[in-house]
């Protein structure tokens, strides 16, 4: 009965239920496949309730979330009383076991219209489909998120400051669909290899695989602007693992549907395909062992640590290498081929060249990001930082271009060659000029150059294209070449804002104007929290041509941790990015600040380099005649006689404490060379003065304000690029949508 | 076929080559994780571990300065780390800091390109506070 205490029941229940409904629906179809026909409407009402137990589990999760339910390890782990409601829901994948479950919801969900677009050949569809769920599904059944405290706190840990922004409500899940996409090829392609033909599957698994790269780059994008936009990284990519482990999977997806392609166009690369589908999942499953596994915890930024389900990544992974080397060994050899006999100039030939280099950029990443892995099992394990990584990309970045500028007029024969020069001049000219532009602007390395010459002919001959197409009424068909103008786009923008991106450290004294370059920048002023906008500093940047703005960067500690956290303030142009960050902020002394000293007749205090000695009473101001004085006017001037000692010379000066009313006065009595001194209180009794001292021998400290300085040039066109591949993305969906759905209609007729 | 033949051996030197720049490449970044002993000897970038040695921390922040002292946990050994920079928020609570960079012998430290400082933290996501090179 352990179990029973243990466990939030709504929540472990339907887990269990989970499992358990897809081992119902997973033997129903294996059923099916033995020849029982009657096991269908069995296996697919399994699969709805494995679908409909894994959705209520992730309901019963939200729920506990949105009720701050501390009873439960996990909400009391991830949230508390003070974060709003959208970071309470966000709370659900901030940790392991959450960001399981929703990676397996969308799984589940994920399921419902690939059961409809699998057509007749459902049963081995969704059968492997199902196995793919198991390894989440295990996962969360040992990793329960349902385990409850034994003491139910008063309030919870609370979410991780750098995760409580508003793109942590999107990214991960939206991530999420695309790692659970991954598996909708792998379906497809095992299965057919199970089944012995291997006609079909492509055309069912284009559309998928076009949906799952267009997923996971958006995810992939968002994280990048997420990184540049918030987390005060100063960029928008750093090489992580993790953001590795999201980037091996895409690289690989975006091999796959040229493989695709060319097996729907020339019914070719038939073998290549099945393998890449495999290798698509494969990379998923690496990629999650690798961050989740606590392997590159003292690697990573975002690293998870070690829950103790190491062993079942590996099992999960392991079961699906080893099934696909088994049924790849089994069934490639009965792949038919052609042979190739295009010429090498020839649109072929150039698809599968650049795919290649797609697919080296893959195997590289891997590498890298494996470092620590493979080195060991050498005497000291180590890690490879970004320079690896952006030195291995500027040779691929350049084959890749070179590669995509004849592509669009290229044909399948090799024909018409004699007039390519032609056709590409235009695009060539736009190259040329794009790099004497370069040039200009002071790039001088011969390879960066030769970079924006291939760049801009690629993307504009490929843009030549989709305008080509576009004109003859045909859009949905140039998705690819206009993917490729945001290839050219994206290259550009990310050697421009890598490479020449200028940095520069400044410490700005408050109300100080300080140049950097061609901009003055003047820190005004600290700007305190204001409910629930975080402490703030006014930065004034005014540039030479003009343009004068206020910066609004944030630096503030964390309620919690007690961490520093600095949200860098974005000027976008279209030129630039300028990203000011604030690094240190010291909110120095203010002029006056007070010394006090409290003397007997007689004494001698010291404060900086003065001197005070307290001689006596200001006669004047005892007496029967004071005291008449006062009760007439309702004004009393007491006063002292000090004597003030600096740099050898004496000063007789009388500091006044004054009764007003009920009230007292202490006027300043000014210092000779700076500085004023106050008499604040007497006490008659042992006949002692207070004497206040303001700017003796202190020097102001003015606040200061450090900052870091990026200037990030043509950094819009990462993004630009970025979208403009996305939206070939989805029109290469809707042309292969429309392909996928005749697979039936033909197949029936 | 013949002129293919040229172009497919043309494709394997290219492969090759690019194969062999990535692995010097990748050799070439690598930073091992060494103990203080073999970074004092080290020529190329390492990475070092250890705690902060209780009130050895100074920073000037003039010039920002970072020099502070690491002690490995199991050997007791240390090692004196200058980093310039600024110095990573809550430098002083850190359980552990990793210092990438390599032994600059004239002053008898080590000179820390980067620094990666672990927090005592409830959280089990991102525990780093890294001062990360991003491009």
């Amino acid at each position: 009965m352990d179990f029973l205490s243990h466990h939030y029941m709504p929540g472990a229940v339907t887990i269990w239920c989970a499992l358990i409904f897809a081992l119902a629906s997973l033997w129903g179809y294996s059923q099916v496949l033995r020849g029982d026909k009657r096991a269908l409407s069995f296996a697919r009402r399994g699969y709805a309730f494995f679908a409909l137990s894994v959705v209520l589990c992730a309901a019963v999760l939200l729920l506990c979330l949105a009720r701050r339910d501390f009873r439960i390890e996990y909400v009391a782990q991830y949230s508390g009383l003070d974060l709003p409601f959208h970071f309470q829901i966000a709370a659900f994948w901030a940790g392991q076991k959450g960001s399981f479950l929703i990676w397996l919801l969308w799984g589940a969900l994920l399921g419902l219209p690939l059961r409809r677009a699998a057509g007749r050949d459902e049963a081995s569809v969704m059968g492997v489909y199902l196995l793919t769920q198991f390894g989440l599904l295990f996962i969360l059944v040992r990793e329960n998120p349902f385990i409850m405290l034994s003491e139910t706190p008063l309030d919870g840990s609370g979410l991780n400051p750098l995760l409580q922004d508003d793109w942590m409500v999107i990214h991960p899940p939206v991530m999420f669909i695309g790692y659970a996409a991954a598996a909708i090829p792998l379906a497809f392609a095992w299965a057919a290899m199970w089944r012995g033909d291997t006609d079909r599957w492509a055309t069912r698994a284009f559309p998928w695989t076009l949906g799952g790269f267009m997923v996971l780059g958006t995810a992939i994008l968002m994280g990048g602007y997420w990184a540049y936009r918030t987390l005060g990284w100063g960029g928008y990519w750093g090489w992580d693992p993790v953001e590795n482990a999201s980037l091996i999977p895409w690289l690989i997806g975006i091999v796959l549907i040229h493989g695709l392609y060319l097996e729907r166009t020339k019914n070719r690369y038939r073998r290549l395909n099945l393998v890449l589908a495999c290798l698509l999942y494969l990379s998923v499953t690496y990629g999650t062992f690798l961050t989740r596994s606590g392997v590159l915890a003292d690697f990573s930024v975002h690293s998870f640590v070690d829950l103790g389900i190491s062993r079942w990544l590996l099992l999960w992974m392991g079961f699906f290498f080893v099934g696909s080397i088994v049924l790849l060994a089994k069934q490639l050899p009965r792949v038919p081929t052609q042979v190739n006999e295009d010429p090498v100039v020839s649109r072929g030939f150039f698809v599968v060249a650049s795919t290649i280099v797609v697919g080296l950029s893959a195997v590289v990443i891997t590498f890298g990001t494996s470092a620590p892995l493979l080195t060991r099992f050498m005497e000291n394990p180590g890690q490879v930082g970004p320079e690896f990584y952006n030195r291995v990309h500027l040779p691929l970045a350049l084959v890749l271009a070179l590669l995509l500028i004849p592509l669009p007029f290229l044909t399948w024969k090799g024909t018409g060659l004699r007039e390519l020069p032609k056709k590409l001049a235009p695009s060539f000219l736009v190259g040329l000029l794009a790099t004497g532009f370069a040039a200009w602007q002071g790039v001088e390395d011969p390879f960066h150059l030769l970079l924006v010459f291939l760049a801009t002919a690629a993307l504009s001959s490929n843009l030549h294209r989709t305008v080509e197409i576009g004109r003859s009424g045909q859009l949905a068909k140039a998705g690819g070449y206009l993917s490729h103008v945001g290839v050219g786009v994206m290259i550009l923008g990310v050697l421009a804002s890598s490479a020449y991106d200028q940095s520069a450290k400044v410490t700005l004294e408050q109300e100080v104007p300080q140049r950097v370059g061609d901009l003055t920048l003047t820190f005004k002023r600290f700007i305190p929290r204001e409910g629930r906008t975080k402490e703030r500093m006014e930065v004034e940047v005014v540039s030479d041509d003009g343009l004068r703005y206020m910066a609004y960067p944030k630096l503030f500690v964390n309620d919690r941790t007690r961490q520093l956290m600095a949200n860098p303030h974005i000027r976008k142009t279209l030129a630039r990015d300028l990203y000011i960050s604030p690094i240190q902020y010291e909110p120095g002394s203010p002029p006056g600040v007070d010394q006090r000293l409290v003397l007997e007749r007689g004494e001698t205090g010291t404060v900086g380099d003065l001197e005070v000695r307290f001689v006596d009473f200001d006669a004047s101001s005892t007496g029967r005649a004071a005291m008449a004085r006062w009760s007439a006017t309702g004004r009393l001037d007491v006063g002292v006689e000090v004597e003030v000692r600096r740099g050898g010379a004496t000063t007789r000066l009388q500091p006044i404490y004054r009764l007003v009313g009920g009230g007292v006065e202490t006027p300043p009595t000014l210092l000779p060379g700076g500085g004023a001194i106050y008499m604040t209180g007497l006490n008659p009794a042992d006949e002692t003065v207070q004497l206040d001292l303001a700017g003796i021998g202190v020097k102001p400290q003015p606040a200061k304000l450090s900052i870091d300085l990026t200037r990030k040039p043509l950094i819009k066109l990462v993004w630009y690029g970025l979208y403009i591949v996305l939206a070939g993305g989805a029109l290469a969906i809707w042309q292969r949508l429309k392909a996928a759905r005749k697979v039936d209609e033909i197949a029936t007729t | 076929m013949k002129k293919k033949r040229i172009y497919y051996a043309l494709g394997a030197v290219l492969l090759l080559v690019f194969a062999g720049f990535s692995f010097s490449e990748f050799k070439e970044s690598l930073t091992p994780y060494v103990p203080y002993e073999v970074a004092l000897e080290s020529q190329r970038t390492v990475q070092v571990a250890g705690g902060l040695a209780q009130g050895s921390s100074a920073y000037d922040t003039e010039d920002q300065f970072l020099r502070f002292t690491l002690v490995d946990q199991e050997t007791a050994q240390t090692l004196r780390v200058r980093y310039h920079g600024v110095k990573p928020a809550n430098f002083e609570d850190a359980v552990s800091i990793v210092a990438i960079g390599r032994y600059d012998a004239a002053a008898s430290e080590f000179a820390a390109d980067k620094l990666l400082v672990k927090c005592p933290s409830k959280y089990q996501g991102i525990e780093d506070t890294e001062t990360k090179t991003y491009s």
